[in-house]
């Protein structure tokens, strides 16, 4: 008898479990951080308040390392056949994912959502990079950002004599490429064969997206929008290349390919005066820099201009379609107004839904950091980012020739052409 | 017949461990020969027999001579340093020298921790302006390094961190093998008044001599294959310079997606450690000194 009731008891734990098991729909979620900085945590709690508003829905949030790593995890995971339910990847990516079959088109949620009622709430410039060559979206944006220039005021204000003299205003950073030239120099303090402050950083491991704003500035880009004719060896490139060679060899007010996760404790470090760096690690700088230090748009040649950053929501194919669903809700929750300001102000990262700007702890935030206003503004010159298949190839054959270009081991004209071969061989049959 | 049936059951309890072995090592290795005669990338996602054709691709690829020069310096910089720094740390401990508490926590500490800790560690060592490191040499007069963003620095950056990461290592793998070593010897050598120098060049050395082959051995291979470091760190840059085969091959492999070009690199490892072993072997094998009776 006793022996009954306990398998009777253990059918019914068993039962109890599985009904739990099945009433909840689980969702994988990997994301990569970026930039400098402690976003997981940020991420965590997000996830926290979506769970408490969908009691339904489980989601595990998979910190998957920095851009290259996330990518690597979430293909190896698609080829493995188990690919997470949503993930956040950098956003040239995206014609690889599509390439390997690994995504679901998002058309027929924006269209229950509203359709372009519903998109009309997102920067445009930030969908640019959302859509396959088939037309449809497959991607719906969350960190996004430019890159922008943070300028450090006290050591302006320090140099401001010299820089009057030499018909520099130290009130404003510089607005075009001479100016960044004349500023860093007198910007950059020298003891000995000590450099005890740069004018400026360009840093490395992301050169080929600065790289793309300056070419961009410049009247041109690296790769079309069909994803398949490179321009990367373009007259104007080679005159951006020569311009950052000039300033790495030539005057040496910028360090060479200073690594990108240690260039905003450089400035916080009162390292340098300038640096070229995400929107999205000011949160970093706005919490440890210790001096007055202000935000602008990339210096302009023929032009303003800059390529959009960052990741954008991907939802997977081969998962069940409760899943899918989950993976939508999760995403429109992630990047509805409250939640992208909340995002916004945590990170620095542009916030994706207009509608967050008319918010008034939004507004109340900017009001005392004008600073995050700037990659939002300067999306008026914003470009989609460069897309292709075998982009990480890509990006290997753009950065390693930059940075040979850039320690001056190759002449910059043959450091184009080589990567511009390498890229059209990457992209030769796609 | 007694002694056929233990056989027979020796044989049956390796089964399972074979089992697993075939599965998780012999397999892979034939699957990824196999592989190394197909194309199979991301433009051609099933594999596709090919031939010679990837082998001869590499032979064509400037990058690949500068990985196999970059693991080759690798490997013959940090080996013998190690080795020879691990057997003279392991006589000191084993010696009860003064201070012998403070040297053991230093050299084992870093073995101790985790690769993935250790490299984040070294990255801010390295940092230009703000790193402890370049701050040492600014005080003592010397140019500041550009250490992991540099080409000129990025190999050695590595190497010296993995000599750091792996000596205690190797240490305790000596101090294992001093223990064998006859004490008597030592006596002997010290009453013909033979000095420190002396007694361990003549007696250490050669009856290390097993364990010196199989340092020599696993420092080969474990220094042919690191990569945590290189992925936490460099990630192979500035322009390939710190790029070492293993991390090459996971390059092709989970971030190119060229599956055929990566197996084709499994090849070639495997054949270069299998060589090199044999060598190594055939070489020192039957000189070395196993007892001192």
């Amino acid at each position: 008898m006793k022996r009954k009731i306990f398998w009777v008891g253990a059918l019914m734990v068993l039962f109890l479990f599985s009904s739990t098991a099945s009433a909840k729909v689980k969702l994988k979620f990997f994301y990569p951080v970026g930039v400098a900085g402690p976003l997981v945590k940020v991420i965590n709690g997000m996830v926290e308040k979506f769970e408490s508003e969908n009691p339904d829905i489980d989601v595990e949030p998979v910190y998957a390392g920095n851009y290259n790593q996330t990518m690597q995890k979430v293909q190896t995971a698609v080829l493995g056949g188990n690919p997470p339910d949503v993930a956040v990847v950098e956003i040239s990516e995206l014609f690889s994912l599509l390439q390997m079959d690994a995504l679901i088109p998002l058309d027929s949620y924006v269209e229950r959502e509203g359709g372009k009622g519903f998109l009309a709430d997102f920067y445009p410039g930030f969908l640019g990079n959302a859509y396959g060559r088939d037309g449809k979206i497959y991607g719906f944006p969350f960190q996004r950002s430019t890159p922008i220039l943070y300028w450090n005021r006290d050591m302006f204000r320090a140099a401001g004599d010299k820089l009057k003299a030499a018909g520099l205003d130290p009130s404003r950073p510089p607005d075009n490429w001479d100016e960044l030239v004349e500023y860093s120099k007198i910007l950059t303090i020298r003891e000995g064969n000590q450099t005890k402050q740069y004018g400026l950083i360009i840093p490395g491991g992301w050169n080929d997206w600065i790289f793309e704003a300056f070419s961009r500035q410049n009247g041109s880009q690296l790769l079309k929008e069909d994803g398949l004719t490179v321009t990367f060896n373009s007259p104007e490139n080679l005159e951006a290349l020569k311009l950052w060679v000039k300033l790495m060899q030539e005057l040496q007010t910028c360090p060479v390919l200073r690594p990108w996760n240690i260039t905003p404790d450089d400035f916080i470090g009162g390292v340098t005066a300038m640096m070229y760096y995400s929107t999205g690690g000011m949160a970093k700088i706005r919490k440890t820099a210790k001096f007055d230090w202000g935000a602008a748009f990339q210096p302009k040649r023929k032009q303003y201009g800059t390529p959009v950053g960052g990741g954008d929501f991907h939802i997977f194919k081969g998962i069940p379609k409760e899943n899918q669903d989950a993976a939508w809700t999760f995403a429109k929750f992630m990047t509805r107004p409250d939640m992208a300001a909340h995002w916004s102000i945590e990170s620095g990262y542009v916030a994706v839904n207009k509608k967050s700007y008319d918010l008034p702890e939004m507004k109340a935030f900017l009001e005392k950091f004008p600073q995050m206003t700037v990659a939002r503004d300067q999306l008026k010159y914003a470009y989609p980012k460069m897309m292709a298949v075998n982009y990480q190839l890509i990006r290997n054959a753009m950065t390693t020739n930059l940075d040979a270009a850039l320690e001056g081991t190759k002449p910059p004209e043959q450091a184009l052409e080589d990567a511009h071969k390498l890229m059209e061989e990457a992209i030769k049959g796609s | 017949m007694r002694e056929k049936l233990e056989s027979y059951r020796a044989y049956l309890f390796l089964i399972p461990g074979l089992f697993f072995l075939f599965l998780f090592t012999y397999l892979p290795i034939i699957w990824s020969t196999w592989l190394s005669f197909n194309e199979w990338n991301l433009l051609s996602p099933k594999p596709v027999f090919s031939g010679l054709e990837n082998f001869v691709k590499l032979w064509q690829h400037d990058v690949f001579w500068l990985v196999m020069k970059n693991s080759f310096f690798f490997v013959t910089v940090s080996i013998f340093p190690t080795m020879f720094l691990a057997l003279v740390f392991a006589i000191l401990i084993d010696e009860r020298m003064k201070g012998r508490v403070y040297y053991i926590y230093s050299l084992f500490y870093p073995t101790l921790i985790p690769m993935a800790a250790a490299a984040m560690l070294w990255v801010y060592i390295y940092s230009p302006n703000l790193g402890i490191l370049n701050i040492f040499l600014a005080k003592l007069g010397l140019p500041k390094l550009g250490w992991l963003g540099s080409s000129q620095t990025s190999l050695w950056a590595l190497i010296i961190m993995t000599f750091w990461k792996n000596l205690g290592f190797f240490t305790l793998i000596y101090l294992a093998g001093l223990q064998n070593v006859n004490r008597e010897l030592y006596e002997a050598a010290y009453i013909d008044g033979a000095g420190w120098w002396r007694r361990h060049f003549s007696i250490t050395f050669p009856l290390v001599g097993p364990t010196s082959l199989f340092v020599l051995v696993v420092a080969i291979i474990l220094t042919f294959r690191v990569f945590d470091q290189i992925h936490l760190m460099t990630e192979g840059g500035p322009g390939n310079s710190s790029n070492v085969i293993v991390y090459y091959i996971f390059e092709n492999g989970f971030k190119f997606f060229d599956w055929g070009r990566a197996s084709t690199l499994t090849t070639i490892l495997v054949l270069i450690l299998l060589s090199l072993t044999l060598i190594i072997f055939g070489i020192f094998g039957k000189r070395i000194t196993y007892t001192a009776d």
